[in-house]
Formats: structure tokens, C-alpha cells, sequence
């Protein structure tokens, strides 16, 4: 009789029908096997199946954009949850700040974690795109991703500020009667811009809501989309450190 | 030693249903293919197993930072008492400590317009593609053309009294010129030696966007007055 | 090789090429005609056509209440009304920097923003900070039973001073 370990489990699992028809792919730790473990899944598969080792360096990427994006997956989870207790609406989004805060079960831990992964989004990416520059990771073939990276900058910021009102506290509305003042301040479209966001002339019961869809539809939506694509390209444009160099001493054969 | 079966060849009848590629390659004639010394290594488990650890060490700080500190929360929003300060969220305190500087549409508007501009050209502006070291092959007179530029936005800025950027400005273009006479020794002197005019104009801007934050959030009261970071206390 | 099934792809130009550029300005211009006018009923559905928000007037009280100096504030209008020889007028507290609402500091005698640091004096002109512009001055009337009405929503000529 064999032993019960928790490896033996986890063999007789995978020989299942039912785990074969979801990984096809066999167990053994073969180089074919580790291809495929990339290859056949779909979210692994913006990976190529190897990769350089000079690029799995800590000093090479600093992990920063695997940072912004872990923030970002953080930033889904919690940030549904907290929809769960949330009305747009004066005076109860305030209220659901208090109940989130004092009723709700872990409602103040997920709060917290939500606007401490919003800071660290912020920061992160910021420090992103200051590794791509010195890296110089800008360049050729790699011109429209860093494009494509600023925009997500700019969509992370407006993430971050859209959430900013929904709490409706002091802070939250100051902070954003003090931001779109400087909309208002634009040459021509200024004003009109302004009145389009908040959906009124002053930070009222219209501008949470906008800011609210904002930020929990179209921000996020847009994000995840700009999001993919910049991984994608990522590996398009030749992994995280760009095409590889050609071999040293030797002459390329055409 | 076992012996292998016999191969079996299966002859396509239908050359549209069982297409057969051929290519013919010539010994002088191969196509090309790029080639590297660099090693590879397996994707799964090399890049994968570094990801969840990342993953799980974010969500672990993360869940540390939300058990011991507490978003804030201030009282119910109330149009009509503004509190003193009034400050935006700390990525914006950067632009709040410009607009105490200059007006509104130039500091709340042109300034950033300008930035997110400058960011999205970077890659197509030939100076990034090309430029050396910043005084590698210089002539006679690109530091007096730096000199002039630099003293330039210096001098702008202190007329508006923004110290908080002519200060920087003028360390950086010190700096700047102190890579020309080669100071410092060793790996900073390299460092600095190589860097190009886009890496410094870069540093610049980043020492700067640092420093108005970092004033805009810890140094700023009521009023907007000058405070010390700890006579009051900061939410972010 | 031709293919039966699919058809040569044809290099050739085609036999009536107005006709064909016709057709591609047609259909790229009612791709870009549909995208535009989906844009600005959009545009023209995010505008708010009912605004509820509070009433812009207020009475003010009785000139005789505001002698020479005297300064009111009125903390839901964001306005105040002031007292000069021979008048009154009103002036916004809505800081023309960012929208902070100002406060009238008596011991100073000049009007501060919290916010950038922003000081006018009594007249609403900029004495101190980055306010673009002097504080507006607003509209002042009187209504039937002689009482002053202030309408922050109408802005008048600086230094038009009401005289009862």
C-alpha cells in the first residue's frame, strides 16, 4: 500500500480524465513539458517559452512594472468587493465610508488596502517609466509601447483621482474642488470640460456619480484594455530587454 | 537496445487535402536566422515562479500596511467650509506647489500639457535615438550654448521666486558641468560622464517633480505657509 | 496557379476606377459621418439639463444694517456683503485661484484663502498671492419690502456700489 503524501495526491490528480482534459499537457519535468505549461495557456502565453537569463535580473527591471500590475489586480479584487457596500449617492456614501469602517466585517482592512495599492500603483509606474528612460528601453522597435505606457500613467493618475471623491469626506472634496478649478482654467474648452465632468457647476451629488462610473467602469475597462496591450507588446517588440544582441565575433549569416 | 519501429510513410493522395511544404535551401543561399551567444532559460519555472513571488510579496506588504495604518477619513463633505489647507491627493501636491508660483493657466494647464507632450515624443525625438555623452566630441561652444540655456531657466524661474525649481536647476546644470571637468572619482565619474543630454534633462525633471511633491505634501499649512513636516500631520 | 475555389487575386486595375473610388469615399464618409454624430449625441447626452442646485439669491438684510465698514458674510452663498460711505455692495468669497472659499480675517482687515495663500482687500482687489483676478463683485437690489437681494450668479462692473 502506498503511502498518502501529498504528492502522490496531487499525482493521481493529474492522471484524472477530468485534469487531463483541462491541462493536456503530461507531468513529467521535461523541457517539452515546461513549453508547453506556457504555451497552452492563455494568460501565460504573452510569455515567450524561454526567456534570457540576463533578464530575470533583479537590477534589470527592479519588478517595477510587475509591481504597477500586481497593484492593479489587487485594485479589481478589493475594489469589487468594496462596490458590494457602496452608494453614490450624499449623504450615504459617507455613511458607507462609517459602516464600511465599523460594521462591515474586514470593511476597513479591504478600504485600507484599496487606497494603500492605489498609492503604490501611482508610485510604482512612475518609477516605471524612470527605469524604461535610463534603460533606454524607448527605442527602436519600442517606440509605441512606451506611448502606449504613458497613456496608462495618465489613466492610472485619473483612476486614482476618480476614487479620490467617493468617499465624499473633506478630503475628497476639496481635493477635487481644488483639481477641476484647474480644468477650469484651460483656454476655451476649460470651462465647458469642467461642467461635463462634475455634471454641474460645483462638486454636487452629480459629480459623485460621474466620478463613480468613471471609476469603476470606464477607467478600469479602459486600463485592462491599454493594460494587455502594452504586455502583449512587450513580447512583440522582443521581451523586456528588446531583441536580442547579435553574437559577439561572429558574422550574422544572410 | 531496443529496436525502433519501422517507419511508416504515408503517401498524401490529395495534395489539397495533405499539403506537403518544400523548401529548397541552398548551402550559399540560407535564409537568416538571428542568432545569440545569450543563454535562455526555460520560461516555466524561471519566469513564473519569480512572478507569483512578486505577486504574493505585493499582496503581503500591501495587507501589512492596511492592518497598521487606517485610510483617512475626515468629516462629511461640506461645501461650505473649506479646510485649511486644502490639498489634492500627494501626486498632484507637485502641481498645487507650482500653482502658489504662477498662474492659473500656466501651472494648472501649459505645465502639464507640456510634460505628458514631451513624455509621449521621447521615443520619436531623434536627440533620444542618437545623443552620446553629453561632452563626448563637444566644440567651444556648447558649454557656453549650455550655460546661456540653463542660466535661462534659471533666471525665469527665480523671477517668478520659484525657488523650490531654480535651486535644482542650477545644481543640475552644476552637476552638468562638473561631469565636463571630470569630477569625482571612479564609478561616479564614469556614471557621470556618460550620461547623454536627454538622461540629464530627464534627472532634472525628476528632481524637481520630487521636490515641489515632497514640499507641496509635508512642507505646506495653513494658508499654504511654509510649516515643518512635523507640526502637523499628513493623509494621503 | 489559379485556384477554383477562391479565385485569382487580381493585380490588375480595375476597369472602372471612378466608380470604385466613388464607393470608397462613400463608404469611408458614412463610417466618419456615423462616427462623428455618435459623438455629439453623446457629448450632448452627458450635458446635465436639470441642474438642482441651490438657489443663487439672498436677502441681505436692510441697507441700514451696513454702515460705513461693515462686513457680513454670508457662509451658504459664499458671498460677502459690505458697507462702504454711502452703499453697500457684495463681493464673491469664492477665490478666483482655485474655488477655495475665502475668509475675512477683522483683525487684518483683508480677506485670505486657505488654500495657495491668496489676500484681497475690501474691494476685492489681489494684494498678496497667485489669485489671477480681483474677487467679482456681485449684484445687488432691492426687493419689494426694501430689504437687499443678492445674486451671486450676476457679476457687475468693479466698483458698482449700490446706493438704497
Amino acid at each position: 500500500m502506498t503511502t498518502l503524501s501529498l504528492d502522490s495526491v496531487f499525482r493521481r490528480l493529474r492522471d484524472t480524465d477530468a485534469w487531463r482534459s483541462v491541462v493536456r499537457h503530461g507531468t513529467a519535468s521535461t523541457n517539452r513539458n515546461r513549453s508547453l505549461v506556457v504555451f497552452e495557456n492563455l494568460f501565460l502565453h504573452v510569455h515567450p517559452v524561454k526567456v534570457r537569463e540576463k533578464t530575470l535580473r533583479f537590477t534589470h527591471t527592479y519588478w517595477l512594472g510587475g509591481i504597477a500590475l500586481a497593484c492593479a489586480l489587487i485594485l479589481v479584487a478589493t475594489g469589487v468587493l468594496l462596490m458590494f457596500y457602496y452608494h453614490p449617492s450624499v449623504p450615504q456614501a459617507y455613511r458607507d465610508m462609517k459602516e464600511l469602517e465599523f460594521v462591515v466585517d474586514n470593511g476597513l482592512f479591504l478600504r485600507n488596502m484599496h487606497r494603500w495599492a492605489a498609492h503604490l500603483m501611482v508610485f510604482a509606474t512612475f518609477l516605471h517609466m524612470m527605469r524604461v528612460f535610463f534603460h533606454r528601453a524607448y527605442r527602436p522597435p519600442r517606440q509605441f509601447n512606451w506611448v502606449v505606457g504613458v497613456v496608462l500613467l495618465c489613466v492610472t493618475l485619473l483612476l486614482s483621482y476618480t476614487g479620490y471623491l467617493l468617499p465624499w469626506d473633506q478630503l475628497a472634496f476639496w481635493g477635487v474642488s481644488v483639481g477641476t478649478n484647474m480644468a477650469k482654467e484651460a483656454p476655451l474648452v476649460g470651462e465647458k470640460a469642467r461642467f461635463l465632468l462634475l455634471g454641474g457647476n460645483i462638486v454636487s451629488e452629480n459629480a459623485l456619480l460621474r466620478f463613480y462610473v468613471l471609476h469603476c467602469v470606464v477607467l478600469p475597462v479602459a486600463l485592462l484594455l491599454m493594460l494587455s496591450v502594452h504586455i502583449w507588446r512587450v513580447r512583440k517588440d522582443g521581451g523586456v530587454q528588446g531583441p536580442p544582441e547579435a553574437p559577439r565575433g561572429k558574422e550574422e549569416v544572410r | 537496445m531496443s529496436t525502433l519501429p519501422p517507419i511508416e510513410l504515408v503517401e498524401g493522395v490529395d495534395p489539397v487535402a495533405t499539403p506537403r511544404r518544400i523548401a529548397l535551401v541552398r548551402p550559399d543561399r540560407r535564409p537568416a536566422v538571428r542568432t545569440t551567444d545569450e543563454k535562455y532559460v526555460m520560461t516555466f519555472p524561471n519566469l513564473i515562479l519569480r512572478e507569483v513571488i512578486l505577486f504574493q510579496l505585493v499582496v503581503i506588504g500591501l495587507a501589512l500596511a492596511a492592518i497598521l495604518f487606517d485610510a483617512p477619513l475626515e468629516g462629511i463633505a461640506n461645501p461650505l467650509e473649506t479646510p485649511n489647507p486644502a490639498k489634492a491627493p500627494w501626486y498632484f501636491l507637485g502641481l498645487q506647489e507650482l500653482l502658489h508660483y504662477f498662474p492659473p493657466v500656466v501651472a494648472g494647464v501649459l505645465m502639464p500639457a507640456l510634460v505628458v507632450i514631451a513624455l509621449v515624443v521621447i521615443p520619436y525625438a531623434r536627440i533620444n535615438q542618437t545623443a552620446g555623452p553629453l561632452w563626448e566630441g563637444a566644440g567651444p561652444q556648447r558649454p557656453l550654448t549650455l550655460a546661456a540655456a540653463g542660466g535661462a531657466v534659471v533666471a525665469l524661474f527665480a523671477a517668478f521666486r520659484c525657488w523650490p525649481i531654480a535651486v535644482p536647476t542650477a545644481g543640475v546644470l552644476l552637476a552638468m558641468f562638473a561631469a565636463r571637468g571630470g569630477a569625482g572619482a571612479g564609478r561616479v565619474r564614469r556614471a557621470l560622464t556618460k550620461v547623454t543630454l536627454p538622461e540629464w534633462i530627464m534627472v532634472w525633471f525628476a528632481i524637481v517633480a520630487t521636490i515641489l511633491t515632497v514640499i507641496g505634501t509635508f512642507f505646506r499649512g495653513p494658508g499654504w505657509s511654509f510649516v515643518w513636516p512635523w507640526t502637523r500631520a499628513v493623509a494621503f | 496557379m489559379p485556384d477554383p475555389e477562391n479565385g485569382p487575386v487580381s493585380d490588375a486595375p480595375p476597369a472602372n476606377p471612378e466608380r470604385r473610388d466613388f464607393l470608397t469615399r462613400l463608404g469611408v464618409g458614412a463610417c466618419a459621418a456615423a462616427a462623428v454624430g455618435s459623438g455629439l449625441v453623446t457629448l450632448d447626452f452627458m450635458k446635465p439639463k436639470v441642474l438642482f442646485e441651490p438657489s443663487t439669491t439672498f436677502r441681505a438684510g436692510s441697507p441700514a444694517d451696513y454702515p460705513d465698514g461693515t462686513v457680513r458674510f454670508n457662509k451658504e452663498q459664499k458671498a460677502y456683503v459690505v458697507g462702504c460711505p454711502g452703499g453697500v455692495y457684495a463681493l464673491s468669497a469664492v477665490c478666483t485661484h482655485l474655488g477655495c472659499i475665502t475668509r475675512f480675517l477683522s483683525d487684518q482687515g483683508v480677506i485670505a484663502c486657505p488654500c495657495h495663500g491668496s489676500r484681497f482687500d475690501l474691494e476685492g482687489n489681489v494684494v498678496e498671492g497667485p489669485a489671477p483676478r480681483p474677487l467679482p463683485w456681485l449684484d445687488v437690489g432691492l426687493d419689494p419690502s426694501g430689504l437687499l437681494v443678492v445674486d451671486t450668479s450676476i457679476t457687475v462692473a468693479h466698483g458698482k456700489v449700490f446706493k438704497a
